[in-house]
């Protein structure tokens, strides 16, 4: 176990000495983090300025103006009153309101005739977002009047006779008989920097299967390893002093992201214990998978082609460039294929429930399966690597 | 003639490693897979469903979601797994319909369906109100069919089929929709996104990356047994920039040319993307030489190449619209050569761009080019000297 430990300690030396792995392993993953986060800052919410031309007056606009300030809409919308269409218009085409709505003139005495006019939403090309909520409005808005427009109708068609469908329809006092009735069921909203400092730790993490390989066969090709196995060393106990440096360097590296993503940019990694082990079992499965590339690969150069193919590829298909949830439903099976995809699902359940360790339990059981797979074929396959 | 020779020996180098091609190739396109198959988000609400056990209404209904436009609809065996999908933004709002709704319709009652979505959350709220217009068109058919049921008698099935018939035709009042914005001002979704930004990351990034090989031929004296020939250092310096302009051009080709035949992506008047992608390489092959010369190691190359390669891609507008971010990250953006970049494939892609209306884009990252260039020149040339 010793020597193990020496190797460990002479290699994390080095690599802090060659200041790439304090970029790679600290710096970037923050300032990408940090980017994101800041980039993201006015788009985690949704609010609509809505620009509206009530030229009716009557009581149907008034009505709808009233909805509008409704207690549904009133963290979604501001209200923006607008003095003609032309300059709803205006103002909608240099993003001052994302899109508006026009009541036109005779709007309350038409919707009780033969030929209704229509409600106009003024939208923009490049806030299709603003553009569906602000018709979802009107539509819902309308919806009573149409529905009674169609109940008549129907019944019209069904044999009544028009005059006495008008007059049920008056006495009957109809309302839509289906409601939405929403259901808060307390989950906590997922801020940009609660998936994305995760998933760029995870990713930058990921980079340290291919310097600790790489280093792995440069020491091999400079005689290293044929020099410490002159010596009272067991062969296993290089490889093992290799991938223990890569496991103390990921455990500091995620503390250290931990601590500032969270102090620094108001990051939720949830309950400490439950993110602590789940962090702790992603390193532990970073560090089989460089065993296996070391027991994979023959030469430095395979080493470092193997490693790229694994460490972009577990990166891709886990959800580290792109937020997992947002992808196709094929993606986001794939990506519980890997160990990274169950770490980022543990982190945004962690978030989001505010739960404990029974929340990552199925991601830490799943991640070590895969551990114990890769580093049960790495020992079976180390003993090559490690013949001088 | 020794200027070929020197970009001759930099290309080649490149093409033998098959690592690099991994680079140069299969991991952009995999990313312009992903990435494209995902950037549809900013326009579409995802909308999850709970029918069990609500029978042919409840699929009658979910067909309505489903052909709204705008709207994506998936399914969810249970209210549990529909709750875990929206909390983990896989869906934004969720409509959990009762069991027995097919009888309830046919009753008096009125009918409550669970709309999952926070109230706190605004996201989720948006997409509440587009759900709830949805459910609201189909309760008028069902009050239509409940009162025509009772005014004419008949089965209640028969009044809800004449109520879907006639709700297509009964003048009702419209909610128009008019443009008053109509220039997009970002790209395209899907693939047209993705492929142009991800030309730009790539082509930037795998520059940067290239640098490690002015750094091997650094450290083992390669310059100064090529200047111990009849060679100038100018030729050198030309030499190795034409084999770097060279790589990122073969590169942005190779992008273009599967982006058109397999994502189908319509790159713009062919006279003014070949000029962005020509003024672009200059500024790759700039970036990557000046890198060449800041970095020490090669592994300080392979490590901060990307790392910054993917920042200066997120501030430029690689990663997400700078449409969707503030006006001081706007600016910022536009600090890197990439920003403009983005912009000028946008008026390409969106706007019917020619190589007039890029020219100010084009002047700029020319300056880009020029300036890294020359200073990567300049110190290059000092340490041959």
């Amino acid at each position: 176990m010793a020597p193990a430990l020496v190797i460990a300690q002479k290699d994390l030396r080095q690599r802090i000495r060659d200041r790439s792995a304090i970029i790679l392993g600290v710096v970037a993953p923050l300032v990408i983090a940090a980017l994101m986060s800041l980039a993201f800052k006015g788009t985690e919410t949704i609010h609509l300025t809505l620009g509206v031309v009530d030229s009716d007056h009557g009581p149907a606009a008034a009505g709808l103006v009233e909805a509008l300030h409704g207690p549904g809409l009133k963290d979604l919308v501001t209200v923006v009153s607008e003095t003609s269409p032309h300059a709803a218009s205006d103002a909608v085409q240099t993003g001052r309101a994302g899109a508006a709505m026009v009541i036109p003139a005779g709007f309350s005495a038409s919707i009780g005739g033969s030929h209704p006019l229509p409600l106009t939403t003024l939208t923009n090309v490049n806030n299709t977002l603003a553009a569906e909520i602000t018709s979802s409005i009107a539509q819902s808005f309308v919806a009573q009047i149409n529905a009674d427009r169609l109940s008549v109708a129907t019944a019209v068609a069904g044999g009544e006779a028009p005059a006495s469908a008008s007059a049920a329809l008056a006495t009957a006092h109809l309302s839509l008989p289906v409601q939405a009735v929403q259901q808060a069921f307390g989950a906590k909203e997922l801020k940009t920097i609660s998936y994305y400092g995760p998933s760029m730790a995870i990713f930058f993490l990921l980079f340290t299967i291919s310097f600790t390989s790489r280093s792995f066969f440069v020491d091999r090709d400079q005689g290293m390893l044929e020099r410490m196995l002159a010596a009272p060393v067991h062969p296993l106990s290089v490889l093992l002093g290799k991938v223990l440096s890569a496991f103390v360097f990921g455990v500091v590296s995620l503390g250290i992201i931990v601590a500032v993503t969270t102090y620094a940019f108001g990051a939720d990694w949830g309950n400490p214990l439950a993110a602590g082990l789940l962090s702790l079992a992603m390193v532990l499965a970073v560090t089989a998978t460089t065993a296996l590339v070391i027991g994979v690969a023959r030469t430095q150069r395979q080493a470092e082609g193997i490693s790229s193919f694994v460490v972009f590829g577990l990166a891709l298909l886990g959800g580290n460039f792109v937020f997992v949830s947002v992808t196709p439903p094929i993606m986001q099976r794939l990506a519980l294929l890997t160990p990274n995809g169950w770490a980022l699902r543990g982190y945004t359940d962690l978030a989001t429930t505010g739960g404990g360790l029974a929340i990552v339990a199925v991601p830490i059981v799943a991640i070590l399966v895969y551990t114990l797979a890769v580093a049960a074929a790495a020992t079976a396959l180390a003993p090559r690597a490690l013949r001088p | 003639m020794s200027l070929l020779a020197i970009m001759g020996v930099s290309v080649r180098r490149v093409l033998r490693d098959r690592l690099s091609l991994f680079f140069i190739v299969i991991l952009p396109i995999l990313v312009i897979l992903i990435i494209g198959a995902s950037v549809r988000g900013f326009s579409t609400f995802r909308v999850g469903v709970v029918e069990d056990g609500s029978g042919a209404s409840g699929r009658q209904l979910t067909a309505t979601l489903s052909s709204t436009p705008g709207m994506e609809v998936r399914q969810y065996a249970t209210a549990g797994a529909l709750e875990a999908a929206v909390r983990r933004s896989v869906v934004q709002a969720g409509l959990v319909l009762p069991t027995g709704m097919d009888q309830a319709v046919q009753g008096h009652d009125e009918i409550d369906v669970g709309l999952v979505a926070e109230p706190a959350n605004p996201t989720q709220q948006a997409a509440a109100t587009a759900v709830q217009s949805v459910l609201a068109r189909y309760a008028g058919q069902v009050q239509a069919a409940r009162f025509t049921t009772e005014q004419v008698g008949g089965e209640f099935g028969t009044s809800m089929a004449l109520a879907g018939h006639l709700s297509a035709s009964v003048p009702a009042v419209a909610v128009v929709s008019r443009q008053a914005g109509t220039q997009l001002t970002s790209l395209p979704e899907g693939f047209s996104y993705s492929a142009p930004t991800m030309l730009v990351l790539f082509v930037f990034l795998n520059s940067l990356a290239g640098s490690a090989v002015i750094i091997a031929n650094r450290r083992l004296g390669m310059y100064d047994r090529m200047l111990a020939g009849p060679v100038r250092s100018g030729t050198v310096i030309a030499g190795e920039a034409l084999g770097f302009v060279t790589i990122a051009l073969a590169q942005a080709v190779l992008i273009i040319a599967i982006g058109a035949v397999v994502f189908g992506v319509s790159w713009g008047n062919p006279l003014a993307a070949a000029a962005l992608v020509g003024v672009w390489a200059l500024v790759g092959a700039g970036a990557g030489m000046l890198a060449g010369t800041l970095f020490s190691t090669p592994e300080q190359a392979t490590a901060v190449g990307p790392a910054l390669g993917i920042a200066f891609a997120m501030l430029g507008g690689c990663m997400w619209p700078l449409s969707i971010v503030g006006p001081t990250m706007r600016t910022v953006g536009h600090f890197t050569p990439q920003a403009w970049a983005v912009d000028a494939w946008t008026r390409l892609l969106s706007q019917h761009g020619t190589v007039a209306s890029i020219a100010p884009q084009l002047l700029v990252l020319g300056a880009f080019a020029a300036s890294f260039l020359a200073l990567a020149a300049w110190r290059l040339r000092r340490r041959l000297a």
